[in-house]
């Protein structure tokens, strides 16, 4: 589903984001990406949503090399991507119902089909009754959810969040990354997390991809956000004693 | 694009004003003062050509026969200069009256008592079309069988015609430079108020809006202010050129015949409006493009 091949990263200033990082994630896949800071976690999300053009090396999402993408044919590609940021990024001015009915404006989605679309979306995020209410009526997990919705309703096969806990509690913070393990069981979309919150990572225990200085530096199954050794290797280590 | 969409994005433009209104104010006021310079300059310019041409197109060309040539050749030739297509109007001047009046305007200096016949041939007085296009009209003449001489006042109508282009070279570079200066005034007031916007652009990028489906109700909206801005404008200068126009006439009455600027009203606004509405499309299409990547 998506593919990195060799890619890296500098940004004008010669910061180096990326170095030759290398991953596939299959469909229906849920990953997380953990690091610090400035490890080039969000760089590697936008390079998925061409946001930004890594400065070597291929991009490929559904056996697509977006990297020879027509600048055109960028929002298409943006169209079968969800993206939900740490700021939700909701249009202030609009209710939550006004903000999924303009994603589906967009895509030109039918009039009679958008009700239906933007009904599931916030039953599936658990904000239906909220639908009526501006964002800054809501609290930080309520808004979360709402970006979620806003980035589900065009039914994209991927999904991407960038630090999608960054800005809330604890409680609501498993609460948003469960709702991210719900739509990727359900619809079977694959999902990219971003984040530096280990709680989150440790409770899903899916696929991690830890990165530092913008190499990767572990790519484990089922694993928490710090390195855990695989069993074998701890049953090998302890017959030596 | 479906008429749906259309019918969308042009709400859009609307919401966008007024939900932005402070930026909107910001931005119509700017250009309501840009335009009625703009269009203020527009006028005084129009009227300095017209009067300049109004000047021009008073020089005439006098065309004589010989001496001995009668009423009826006179006429005839009158007929052969009207056939010429650069000739307007055609007049053949009585003789008497002209020799009466040479008689009066010498009588201080030349007593022309003595002189029984009237000596002066008929002269034949001829208006061009295209009051630039004289010297070559009386070329045209001289080649008239029966015209002995041909005269056009050369010195006076050179001076005349080099003020006249000279008020058109000024008039059309103030207005192009004045245009330059309002498009891009009007063009950074509204990138101020899609800078208000920037965060709302960049989500529709990200949710995949098309480029135009993002520019369309930015440039509605920068044709709706454009036209907004020259009505306003609009007002400003016509009841500024009718406050001109009563200090002028009371104190230099005579003036005024020719000081009038040619341009109606309805003319004066619609110009102004779709100048406004132009000027406010390509400002936001260029200010738009800089808050789009691609």
């Amino acid at each position: 589903m998506i593919e990195f091949c060799d890619v890296s990263l500098v940004y004008p200033n010669g910061v180096e984001a990326l170095s030759n990082v290398s991953l596939k994630a299959a469909h229906g896949e849920f990953v997380f990406i953990v690091g610090p800071s400035g490890s080039g976690k969000s760089s590697l999300l936008k390079l998925i949503y061409r946001e930004l053009l890594p400065t070597k090396g291929k991009v490929i999402v559904a056996g697509q090399d977006i990297t020879k993408l027509p600048n055109k044919s960028v929002p298409y590609l943006r169209r079968r991507i969800g993206v939900v940021f740490q700021d939700f990024k909701l249009l202030p001015n609009k209710t939550v119902w006004e903000n999924l009915a303009f994603v589906l404006r967009v895509t030109s989605v039918p009039k009679k089909e958008m009700g239906q679309r933007i009904c599931e979306a916030l039953k599936l995020v658990g904000i239906l009754d909220r639908a009526d209410s501006k964002p800054l009526e809501l609290s930080g997990g309520e808004q979360q959810r709402a970006s979620i919705a806003r980035a589900l309703v065009n039914n994209p096969p991927i999904l991407i969040a960038d630090e999608p806990t960054g800005n809330l509690d604890p409680e609501t913070s498993l609460g948003i990354i469960q709702t991210l393990a719900d739509i990727n069981e359900e619809r079977g979309t694959t999902v990219i997390v971003a984040t530096h919150d280990n709680q989150v990572v440790d409770r899903l225990m899916r696929r991690v991809i830890a990165l530092d200085c913008g190499r990767i530096v572990r790519d484990q199954e089922s694993s928490t956000y710090h390195v855990t050794q695989p069993e074998s290797l701890c049953q090998s280590e302890l017959a030596q004693y | 694009m479906n008429l749906r969409n259309i019918e969308y994005l042009i709400q859009e433009a609307f919401v966008g004003i007024w939900r932005n209104g402070v930026a909107s104010l910001a931005s119509l006021s700017t250009i309501a003062l840009s335009m009625a310079v703009l269009g203020g300059l527009a006028l005084l310019i129009a009227g300095s050509h017209r009067f300049v041409e109004t000047q021009l197109a008073n020089f005439e060309i006098m065309a004589f026969t010989s001496q001995k040539a009668s009423e009826q050749d006179a006429i005839k030739i009158a007929e052969s200069i009207k056939k010429i297509p650069l000739a307007q109007s055609v007049e053949v001047l009585p003789r008497d009256k002209e020799w009466e009046n040479l008689k009066k305007k010498l009588s201080s200096n030349i007593d022309l008592a003595g002189i029984d016949n009237n000596p002066l041939p008929y002269a034949i007085s001829v208006r061009a079309k295209d009051s630039r296009r004289l010297e070559e009209l009386a070329q045209k003449i001289r080649g008239v069988a029966g015209v002995d001489d041909v005269v056009t006042r050369d010195q006076t109508y050179g001076h005349v015609l080099a003020i006249a282009d000279l008020v058109k070279i000024l008039g059309i570079s103030a207005v192009i430079v004045l245009s330059i200066i309002t498009a891009f005034i009007i063009g950074n007031a509204i990138r101020l108020t899609l800078f208000a916007r920037r965060h709302e652009i960049q989500i529709m990028q990200l949710v995949g809006a098309t480029n135009w489906f993002i520019k369309a109700p930015l440039i509605i909206e920068g044709i709706v202010l454009g036209a907004l801005g020259a009505v306003i404008a609009a007002g400003i200068v016509t009841a500024g050129s009718d406050y001109v126009a009563h200090y002028v006439l009371t104190r230099f009455p005579l003036m005024m015949r020719n000081i009038s600027s040619g341009i109606t009203l309805q003319a004066f606004i619609s110009t102004l409006v779709c100048t406004g509405a132009l000027i406010g499309a390509i400002g936001s299409f260029f200010s738009a493009r800089r808050f789009l990547k691609f």
